[in-house]
């Protein structure tokens, strides 16, 4: 049986096979859900609503650690400063299922930000988004850690968008961590080549790299 | 709540109260006032309850499913009902409280309703992986299985037990189970404060699984709790008045059509009022323009699985419903 990955043990979707995983030097296990649900917060793929609900309540459920549904004054500020950040004013009295599939992942995201954690986890992110709906993610999720200091954790299968935006990467493998370090010290020819059993060529753009492949 | 919600809603309650107050009043001779109100009373009762409880349990379900053209009914919850009061009256035979108390023979098939159903559809969701299409067939083919098994067992009956059973099995709008008028609604309002946590969380787990343990939902636990409401809910409406098929189908349905809105306290008023209406208005047509020849369920059922059939072919395949 496949190993279950740990982002969705994290997001206690699936049970952990072996290892323990600590959030803040306390085991997941340990922690209070709601506790839980004001330190982290975790974004997977499948994400598709049917319920008939507007962006505003959509990023207003972010607020349900706090207050269990009943939005008071700061919750409503802390709204309209998520949907602030993610450009989603004109949209926020919008239906979920009349916005484009960008759109609908940024208005999720605004809900994590409501949810105003320390830890945002986001699985894949970049999915089903156009180069452009894909840029503009990566750089509201830097200004996330720049401008609100948050620590957010990708899960990305583009190379090229891992080693523009990130401090630091993780590379694993069946299940397995095999390197981290900075975009420098992982985006090689090298080492990714003997990752991925495939030729790469890696070139300097804006100080980063950035990998070609065929 | 959004005022056009609040709005649409006061027009449903008058409603369904004029509809109430029609089932009520309809052709009486004030000569008789009394006796007719004693006389409609019960029936008026039972609309009530078995509206409420359908109604509630059938728009709770739809959001632990994910689905909302499934109902507890396609389940088999029903049929389960039905089998499990044959069995005991069937085990018990003739002497026994089953028969003889009608109050405690309604908490023993609750608490084995219970037991059974928390145990065989949190099994059943689990190994499917909460997909909903395997569920639907499972609870399909759980149906026939149901019924063919208390039909076997009505078969080999001692004739005076199915005599006795009969009496229970065949409750209906004009022959009300009266004698759990008292004990249902008790039943109800208990498991709704025993809920009341787990009722507040509807609105989050509507967005789904992920979304909603990410917002420190217990997912799992709270599942299985309301669906344990549900299966009791279903049970109380199914000993007061029968198997009504495709009632929730129908209300919830109607109150999403009504009230575009994911806000449950809404959803599940709208889809109680249109439970109560439907029922109220029903009943005075099977009374007073059909005279008894037709029961307000063929009305349902007929109306209901054509509006089933709508639904699922509106939305292709029901992938969207």
């Amino acid at each position: 049986m496949r190993a279950n990955p740990p982002c969705s043990i994290c997001s206690r979707a699936s049970s952990r096979d072996s290892g323990e995983i600590y959030i803040d030097e306390q085991p997941l296990e340990l922690w209070d859900q709601s506790e839980l649900a004001k330190t982290m917060a975790i974004l997977t793929q499948s994400s598709n609503i049917s319920a008939r609900i507007s962006v505003r309540d959509l990023v207003g459920f972010g607020r349900f650690p706090y207050c269990k549904g009943r939005l008071g004054p700061e919750d409503e500020a802390m709204v309209d400063k998520a949907l602030a950040f993610m450009q989603l004013e004109d949209l926020s009295s919008r239906f979920i299922d009349e916005l484009s599939g960008g759109q609908r992942q940024r208005a999720l995201i605004a809900m994590v930000l409501a949810q105003d954690t320390k830890y945002v986890l986001l699985d894949e992110p970049t999915n089903n988004l156009d180069i452009y709906h894909a840029s503009h993610l990566m750089k509201s999720l830097r200004r996330l850690c720049d401008e609100l200091n948050k620590t957010v954790v990708l899960v990305l299968h583009e190379l090229n968008l891992a080693s523009a935006y990130s401090d630091e990467i993780c590379v694993f493998k069946n299940g397995r961590l095999l390197k981290s370090g900075t975009p420098q010290e992982i985006v090689t020819e090298d080492f990714l080549s003997s990752v991925y059993q495939v030729d790469f060529s890696v070139v300097q753009h804006h100080g980063r790299p950035l990998v070609i492949y065929s | 709540m959004p005022k056009s919600i609040k709005i649409k809603l006061c027009w449903l309650l008058l409603c369904a109260v004029l509809a109430c107050a029609g089932f009520m009043f309809a052709a009486v001779n004030p000569k008789f006032l009394h006796f007719a109100l004693s006389l409609r009373l019960p029936t008026l009762c039972a609309i009530l309850i078995s509206a409420f409880a359908i109604g509630a349990a059938s728009l709770v379900f739809q959001t632990l499913v994910q689905n909302n053209i499934l109902t507890p009914c396609l389940l088999g919850m029903n049929s389960l009902y039905l089998l499990l009061h044959t069995v005991l009256v069937f085990t018990a035979g003739l002497g026994s409280f089953i028969v003889t108390n009608p109050t405690l023979a309604f908490g023993a098939d609750l608490l084995l309703m219970a037991l059974t159903a928390v145990f065989l559809y949190s099994y059943i969701f689990k190994k499917t992986r909460y997909n909903v299409l395997y569920v639907m067939l499972i609870g399909t083919v759980l149906t026939t299985f149901f019924t063919s098994l208390q039909n076997t067992l009505v078969r080999i009956m001692d004739p005076a037990d199915y005599d006795a059973l009969l009496n229970t099995l065949t409750a209906s709008f004009s022959h009300v189970n009266s004698e759990i008028l008292i004990a249902a609604p008790i039943v109800l309002l208990l498991t709704a404060l025993w809920l009341r946590r787990d009722l507040q969380s509807l609105d989050a787990m509507s967005l789904g699984r992920s979304v909603a343990i990410n917002l420190g939902i217990n997912y799992d636990q709270t599942l299985r709790r309301l669906l344990l409401g549900v299966t009791l809910y279903i049970a109380v409406a199914t000993a007061l008045v029968g198997p009504l098929s495709f009632m929730g189908l129908i209300t919830t349905n109607l109150a999403r059509a009504l009230l575009p809105t994911f806000r449950h306290t809404a959803l599940i008023s709208g889809s109680v009022l249109f439970g109560v209406l439907i029922l109220a208005a029903g009943e005075l047509l099977t009374e007073h323009i059909f005279v008894f020849a037709v029961p307000v369920s063929v009305f349902i059922t007929v109306f209901g699985g054509a509006y089933f059939l709508y639904l699922i072919l509106r939305t292709s395949g029901g992938r969207h419903a």
